[in-house]
C-alpha cells in the first residue's frame, strides 16, 4: 500500500512525500483536493492508499493499540469527507488529514482517561518491517515504552518528526504550532526520554 | 563550573541552542560520552517504531463509513425538506397576509420605498465574502502575533526564571487550543462560537506574549 512514496528530506520543502518528479507531487495534491471536494470516494481512496500506511503507524505510535490506530484513521477520513466540501484551509489536503487524524488521537486518548478501567495492551500484529531502517534497534522496545510515558502533545511531536521522518515545518502545520515550537517540543521530548531511558538503565544495572 | 556537571545541567534543564559545545566534551569525556551516546541513540532508535501492518480491511471499512454517511445525509437532507415545506408555506402566507395589510394601512412614501426594495435586501447576512473578509483580518491578527512571538522567542527557548517557564508552558496549551479550534473550524467555517472562542484565544495568547516580552525587558 506504499505506493513507492518516500520520506522527503527533512529541511525545507512544503510537501509530505516526494516522488522523482516534485511536480507530479503538487498536482495530484490539487486534484485530490478538488475530489474530496465534489465528495468523489476515489479521491479519498488514492489519499488512503498514499498515507494509510503512515497515518497508521503515527496513530499506532500515539494510542499504543494497532485496532484502536485503525478505527481513528477511520474516523479521519470520516470527518475529512464530512468536512471536504467547506474546507478552505491554507495547508495542502494531506498536511489536513494528519492534523484530524492527530486531533481524532488526542480526543480518544481524553476518551480513554475519564475510563481508566480498560487499559489498552499493545498487542502487536504482525509487522511487516520492512520500510523500518532500524527495526531491531536494541534500544526499540525501551524507547517505546518511554515514549508512551510522555505527554501527548511531545509524544505527537516526537513521533511525527523522529519516528516519521516529517520535516519541522510540515510538524509545526500539523500540529498547528510555529516551526520553532515544533523544534523545542522535539528536543523536550527527546531530554524526557533521554533521562527515562537513563534511569530505566541505572535501575537494570 | 566543570564541563561534566555542565553537561549533567544541560541534559536536565538544557536547550538545542548548548549543546554543540557540550557535544565536544562529551566525546573526549567516558561518563559523558555513555550520556551523549544514549542521546545520539534515541533518533537512531527512532526510526524503528514505525509500524507497518497489513490491514486489507481498512479502506473496506472507510468506504462503508462513508457511504453510510451520505446516505444517512440524504435521509436528513430528505426528512427536513419534507418537514419544512408545510410551515415555511404557512409562515410565508402569513408573511404574505402581514405584508399586505401593512401596505394598506401605512402606505410608504417615495424614499421608504426606495429602501425596501434596496439591492442589500436581498442579499444573505453573512455571505462567502463577509466570512473571506473576517478570515483575512485573522490571518493578519495571526500574522502580527506570530511577529510578537518572534520577538519572545530567545526568552522563551531559555527560560530564565520560573515565570517565563510558567509562560512557556501556558503557550504550549494556548496552541494546542489554537490548533483544536483552527480544526474545528477547518470542518465549519461558518461556525461563529467557534470563531469568538479562536479569538479570545488568540487575545489571551497576545497578552501572554506581551508579558513575556516586558518580563524580557525588565
Amino acid at each position: 500500500m506504499q505506493n513507492g512514496v518516500r520520506v522527503r528530506a527533512r529541511e525545507g520543502g512544503e510537501n509530505l512525500v516526494e516522488t522523482p518528479d516534485s511536480a507530479s507531487v503538487r498536482e495530484p495534491e490539487a486534484e485530490l483536493l478538488e475530489g474530496a471536494r465534489r465528495g468523489d470516494v476515489s479521491a479519498f481512496e488514492r489519499l488512503f492508499q498514499t498515507h494509510g500506511e503512515r497515518m497508521k503507524s503515527l496513530a499506532a505510535n500515539l494510542l499504543g493499540s494497532p485496532s484502536e490506530a485503525e478505527d481513528a484513521v477511520q474516523e479521519t477520513f470520516l470527518k475529512i469527507y464530512r468536512a471536504a466540501s467547506s474546507f478552505r484551509g491554507s495547508a495542502s489536503l494531506s498536511t489536513w488529514a494528519y492534523r484530524v487524524l492527530v486531533n481524532t488521537c488526542y480526543d480518544l486518548l481524553r476518551r480513554r482517561a475519564r475510563r481508566p478501567e480498560s487499559p489498552v495492551s499493545w498487542v502487536e500484529p504482525p509487522v511487516d518491517f520492512g520500510s523500518a531502517p532500524a527495526a531491531d534497534h536494541p534500544l526499540r522496545v525501551d524507547l517505546a515504552a518511554s515514549l508512551a510515558a510522555l505527554d501527548s502533545r511531545r509524544r505527537a511531536a516526537f513521533v511525527l518528526f523522529e519516528v516519521e521522518g516529517f520535516s519541522h515545518r510540515e510538524v509545526g502545520d500539523i500540529l498547528g504550532v510555529p516551526e520553532g515550537t515544533s523544534r523545542s517540543l522535539v528536543f523536550e521530548a527527546r531530554r524526557e526520554l533521554q533521562r527515562r531511558l537513563w534511569g530505566s538503565r541505572e535501575a537494570r544495572a | 563550573m566543570s564541563d561534566c556537571r555542565r553537561f549533567k545541567e544541560w541534559l536536565d534543564r538544557g536547550t538545542e541552542d548548548g549543546f554543540s559545545e557540550l557535544e565536544t566534551h562529551a566525546a573526549a569525556c567516558d561518563p559523558c560520552r555513555e550520556h551523549l551516546q544514549l542521546w545520539n541513540a534515541i533518533s537512531q532508535a527512532a526510526p524503528s517504531l514505525r509500524k507497518r501492518w497489513e490491514s486489507p480491511e481498512l479502506w473496506v471499512r472507510i468506504e462503508k463509513a462513508i457511504h453510510e454517511s451520505r446516505r444517512a445525509e440524504e435521509a436528513s437532507r430528505g426528512r427536513k425538506e419534507s418537514r419544512a415545506w408545510w410551515p415555511l408555506l404557512a409562515a410565508a402566507a402569513a408573511l404574505f397576509l402581514v405584508a399586505m395589510i401593512g401596505l394598506r394601512v401605512f402606505r410608504p412614501s417615495l424614499g421608504q420605498r426606495e429602501l425596501l426594495t434596496s439591492r442589500s435586501f436581498s442579499k444573505p447576512l453573512l455571505t462567502e465574502d463577509a466570512l473571506s473578509d473576517v478570515e483575512k483580518s485573522e490571518e493578519r491578527y495571526v500574522a502580527s502575533i506570530e511577529r510578537l512571538s518572534r520577538l519572545a522567542e530567545p526568552k522563551l527557548r531559555q527560560p530564565s526564571t520560573p515565570l517565563l517557564i510558567s509562560y512557556r508552558e501556558k503557550l504550549l496549551l494556548l496552541d494546542t487550543a489554537i490548533a483544536e479550534l483552527r480544526s474545528q473550524l477547518d470542518q465549519n467555517r461558518f461556525n461563529t462560537h467557534l470563531r469568538k472562542e479562536l479569538l479570545a484565544v488568540y487575545q489571551e495568547k497576545q497578552h501572554t506574549l506581551e508579558q513575556v516580552v516586558r518580563e524580557e525587558k525588565s
